[in-house]
């Protein structure tokens, strides 16, 4: 079998063996070496060695977590697909016979934002859009949940991350031409030494013409078709330059060969895909295609074929290369950005290689890039790689792709206490002006408009609610029907800090509260797992209990997880984890756009209620950072009412009885509520009379606690009282907080605040990050 | 047989379907051509430059796109009196190709949309354009009412008006300005334009009035649900005021 440049391990001592993984820059553990070397019944070729580092690899495999996230609910009434491949799909509604699927896949970026963070973060930006694409779907939008480091120090590393991630963000969205609707950002000093950039990109596809990511029944002798950016050294983990030697010519190039992102190549590719998808339904063809990340054209092609239930055979020479004379290992494993992977019948290939070359010209776009055969389906369950006249790789396709565990420890996970809503936490009696700019102000609460300001929100011409018109952003992407999506993130470090738990179900119950604030039906969910070290015990049982917190409330809430990502070993030099982050991210559903339901107070003389149960426990909210105030828990989260909390909201809204909504979250009730009057500032601005707190949490919740802790709920605006009232009759947790006036100002008791001043503290902090 | 537009599109050009989709909707027989079917745009009656970002945008929006072979029967098609609309980059592009403001030679131009000002940002804003010239003067905005308010999306990089003080004057004097940028009531100041363009400048009509060249989108407040002052009422799938232009286009291919 193959014959030369094998990788030594019959023979070797555990600690000899060791070393030489180390010298290979090899991930693989001992005992993962010596299982491969019994299975193949000798030693492993360089090229499959280096496969089985890549499919075996935390990143691809789950090896740490997959067994865990079972545990997640994945199927419902409005489940299209469910989280098997890419990308889940939702069902959004019909139009003109056609039951359209929301598609939504979430992603990190996080280490290499870390350290190039403009590349970084647009790469990150073009693999969630070719998860989304490679289901067959037209991409519509795309969301950043961002997490940085302090960044008040202007010469900072962390101030030139949350800078460049941005630039990054938007340069490779804004190309592409899909528009950001969607993200938060959160500031702390835990993300000093590793941000967080995460992406979810969504996707719209006729459930009659999904693609799947797997070579389709009887595809024995397809072709295997690689489309987009020709193959270089890039994103081979080190291993290409530490155990092989390249061409002394091309030296230059290999010191150039970092991950490269090319939007403007993968605009046209984009293009030309969607083509692809056309012709083969003309033509009634069922393909496969996947999208090439982590194990490169190995990889994916290994994946495609094995979850076909067939073998596969490729040949490294007909790949288009950027260099001359490539190690094989790094032709098959490299991780080059912009490229797609076609199963496709012989007769079909033709076709596909002139709208690519052709049609949409890629050879004219970029240097080597094309659309090309590199090999083909075959019946043996073997994977087998072709390099010159050897064979460099031959292994069982399904050793190679299946699912292995890791063997981890888990501490006793922490009890999860009761918090008695009315314990007090805040010593010092404040009056709410000296805290309520200290609060709009505040890192986590101050406008992010300086930063998705140079984001692209209305390309595609689709947009209804734009990133920051509400809690979350609403697009119509089916012409001509009323059909409309919204999409939401949640993940709040303040909370994951202190129980990641509860932070993980509070994740999952503020993103579905998002949607439904603009009148949207929560479809389902996605996440992103962003951890530190599983193999420190500490933090792999906070991954552990936020995923039993995510199963929790998605269950409680009826909303279940069609896809998600986890990104371990965030974790910083000082060996500090990065805060528990597991963020989420909601679809929204909309049958009539009609119905939305927008932020900004639309009436004086209408009246405002708080949709919630304010509670004393003011553990992980802003206030508590500002007050100083350490010991306290998260409030209590009760699954159930805040469950009833969203359909209420719902059945109002269906009702037309909600003017404006927003949910409580970041800063509280006044927060909500001045967001709600800065927002009427672009016309005539509408104010607030708030009621005495006590009137609505009957004396039993401090003023300070009721006005900016952190118990969610909703902020409405009413016009018709009786009906609203009437409606809410059984929900005891419906409180009238105030009415809208015609003065520019927000009364709380006697205190006056002006609307223009508030909102000044809330608009300036990020300009001086964000020009 | 009705005039059929076509809707060009280079590589990196990101607006095709709105644009297209718009231009189909108040009436117009439009078409999708891309750069690979460069040699059938000379049967077009009219053209649509999208925005996006052609040929990436390289050396300053619109250069290299300027220079594309599709432009060569875009230019030859405006000098014998088609009619032209650049949006964003497509406006990049007609004042790269010199259609607008026309004053200099083809592919000479006399002054360029570049970095936005004061600060040289990507900005993604909801604006009003007024028109500033009378509606007759151009073919495109003949079908407009007299200072028209038009709801639009600025969203570019580089849409700052820039050129000589000379060239400047040759603008204003030629009644090349087309449109300004302007607050929701009609009022027009310095704080209602988002890039620092200089005259406030949002678009630009060359001396036959058949090319316009307009860098905010109206194409993307096409409808009610995408107008961000919509009342309360109303059909929100109703077209908007995005929608006009191309109404007033549409008349005019008719």
């Amino acid at each position: 079998m193959p014959a030369l440049r094998s990788f030594r391990i019959g023979g070797l001592r555990d600690d000899e063996l060791a070393k030489s993984a180390k010298e290979h820059g090899l991930a693989l553990r001992v005992d993962e070496l010596r299982r491969i070397a019994d299975r193949l019944g000798r030693d492993p070729s360089i090229v499959e060695v280096h496969a089985f580092d890549a499919q075996w690899s935390e990143h691809c495999s789950y090896k740490s977590s997959r067994h865990l996230l079972r545990k997640l609910p994945t199927d419902g009434p409005t489940v299209m697909q469910g989280p098997a491949e890419d990308a889940g799909i939702l069902h959004l509604g019909e139009w003109k016979g056609d039951r359209y699927g929301v598609v939504i896949a979430h992603e990190s970026h996080n280490h290499p934002s870390q350290v190039v963070p403009f590349e970084g973060a647009a790469t990150g930006v073009g693999g969630i859009v070719r998860d989304v694409l490679c289901m067959g779907a037209e991409i519509i939008a795309i969301a950043d949940p961002l997490r940085f480091g302090r960044v008040e120090d202007p010469e900072s590393h962390q101030r030139y991350v949350a800078q460049g991630a941005v630039d990054g963000v938007g340069a490779y969205g804004n190309a592409i031409g899909v528009p950001n609707i969607a993200g938060d950002v959160y500031f702390d000093e835990r993300f000093d030494d590793n941000c967080l950039v995460n992406v979810v990109a969504l996707g719209l596809v006729k459930e009659s013409e999904i693609i799947h990511s797997a070579a389709p029944a009887n595809s024995v002798g397809w072709d295997i078709v690689l489309v987009g950016k020709a193959t270089d050294t890039s994103g081979f983990g080190g291993a290409a330059f530490s155990s092989v030697t390249l061409d002394e010519a091309d030296e230059d190039a290999n010191k150039g060969a970092v991950q490269v992102p090319d939007p403007f190549l993968k605009n046209v590719i984009v293009r030309a895909s969607y083509r692809a998808f056309e012709y083969l339904r003309e033509h009634g063809i069922t393909a496969g295609f996947k999208d090439l990340g982590a194990g490169g054209i190995m990889g994916c092609s290994a994946e495609l074929c094995s979850s076909g239930g067939f073998g596969a055979i490729v040949d490294l020479d007909d790949v288009n290369t950027a260099l001359e004379n490539m190690p094989p290992e790094v032709i098959a494993i490299g991780e080059t950005q912009e490229r797609l992977c076609w199963i496709v019948p012989p007769d079909v290939t033709p076709q596909i290689l002139r709208i690519y070359n052709e049609e949409f010209s890629l050879p004219q776009i970029a240097r080597g890039a094309c659309a090309v055969v590199i090999g083909a389906v075959q019946k043996q369950m073997h994977y087998v790689l072709r390099a010159g006249d050897e064979i460099v790789m031959d292994v069982p396709i399904d050793f190679l792709t299946g699912s292995i565990r890791d063997p981890l420890a888990v501490n006793e996970p922490p009890a999860q206490a009761a918090v008695d809503p009315r314990e007090r936490f805040v010593e010092e009696e404040l009056d709410p002006s000296e805290v309520f700019a200290q609060v709009l102000g505040h890192r986590d609460v101050c406008s992010r408009a300086p930063l998705f300001k140079q984001y692209d929100a209305v390309v595609r011409g689709t947009t209804v609610i734009p990133r920051g018109g509400a809690d979350a952003g609403v697009i119509a992407p089916v012409h001509g029907s009323p059909l409309a999506v919204a999409l939401s993130v949640a993940g709040n470090p303040r909370y994951g800090k202190l129980d990641a738990r509860r932070a993980a179900a509070m994740s999952v119950v503020e993103s579905a509260r998002k949607v439904a604030a603009v009148g949207a039906r929560p479809l389902g969910l996605t996440d992103c797992l962003n951890f530190g070290n599983p193999q420190n015990p500490a933090h792999y049982t906070e991954l552990v209990v936020a995923i039993d917190g995510l199963a929790e409330a998605s269950v409680a809430l009826g909303t279940p997880f069609v896809s998600g990502n986890v990104s371990l070993y965030n974790e910083a030099k000082n060996g500090n984890a990065i805060p528990a982050s597991p963020i989420v991210a909601c679809v929204g559903g909309l049958q009539n756009v009609a119905s939305v339901v927008t932020m900004p107070l639309k009436r004086v003389g209408t009246i405002l209620y708080y949709i919630g149960e304010a509670q004393n426990a003011i553990g992980g909210s802003v206030l508590a950072e500002v007050l100083g105030v350490n010991a306290a828990p998260l409030p209590q989260l009760d699954l159930l009412r805040a469950r009833m909390e969203i359909e209420t909201l719902l059945g109002a809204a269906g009702e037309g009885l909600i003017l404006s909504a927003h949910a409580v979250s970041n800063g509280g009730v006044l927060t909500a509520v001045a967001e709600m009057t800065f927002a009427t500032l672009r016309r005539t601005a509408i104010g607030v009379q708030l009621d005495d707190p006590c009137v609505w949490t009957q004396g039993q919740i401090g003023d300070l606690e009721a006005l900016f802790g952190e118990s969610g709920g909703f902020v409405v605006e009413v016009a018709d009282q009786e009906r609203f009232e009437k409606f809410c009759e059984d929900f005891p947790f419906v409180h009238e907080i105030g009415m809208t006036i015609d003065q520019p100002v927000i009364a709380v008791d006697e205190d006056a605040f002006d609307i223009r001043a508030l909102h000044e503290a809330w608009a300036e902090p990020l300009t001086e990050v964000y020009v | 047989m009705s005039a059929r537009l076509a809707v060009l599109v280079f590589p990196g050009t990101n607006s095709e379907e709105e644009t297209l989709r718009l231009a189909r909707d108040v009436g117009i027989d439009a078409h999708i051509v891309h750069w690979s079917r460069a040699q059938t745009l000379g049967a077009y009656d009219a053209y649509v430059l999208p925005g996006g970002f052609a040929h990436e945008d390289r050396i300053r929006a619109g250069a290299v796109a300027a220079h594309d072979a599709m432009m060569d029967a875009v230019i030859d098609g405006a000098q014998r009196g088609k009619l032209v609309l650049g949006i964003c980059n497509g406006a990049q592009i007609a004042l790269e190709a010199g259609l607008v403001p026309g004053t200099g030679p083809v592919r000479k131009p006399t002054a360029a949309f570049t970095r936005n000002g004061p600060v040289p940002k990507f900005v993604c804003k909801h604006v009003y354009v007024k028109l500033a010239i009378e509606p007759k003067r151009c073919a495109i905005t003949a079908g407009l009412p007299q200072d028209a308010l038009i709801p639009a999306w600025a969203a570019h990089g580089e849409g700052r008006l820039a050129a000589s003080d000379e060239h400047l004057r040759e603008i204003t004097a030629g009644g090349h300005l087309a449109f300004v940028y302007a607050h929701a009531d009609g009022t027009v100041d310095a704080s209602a334009t988002p890039n620092g363009s200089a005259m406030g400048c949002a678009g630009l009509v060359n001396a036959a009035g058949n090319v316009l060249a307009i860098m905010p989108h109206p194409e993307r407040d096409a409808w009610n649900f995408n107008h961000l002052d919509r009342r309360e009422d109303g059909d929100v799938l109703a077209p908007s005021g995005g929608a006009a232009l191309f109404r007033s286009f549409a008349e005019a291919l008719r």
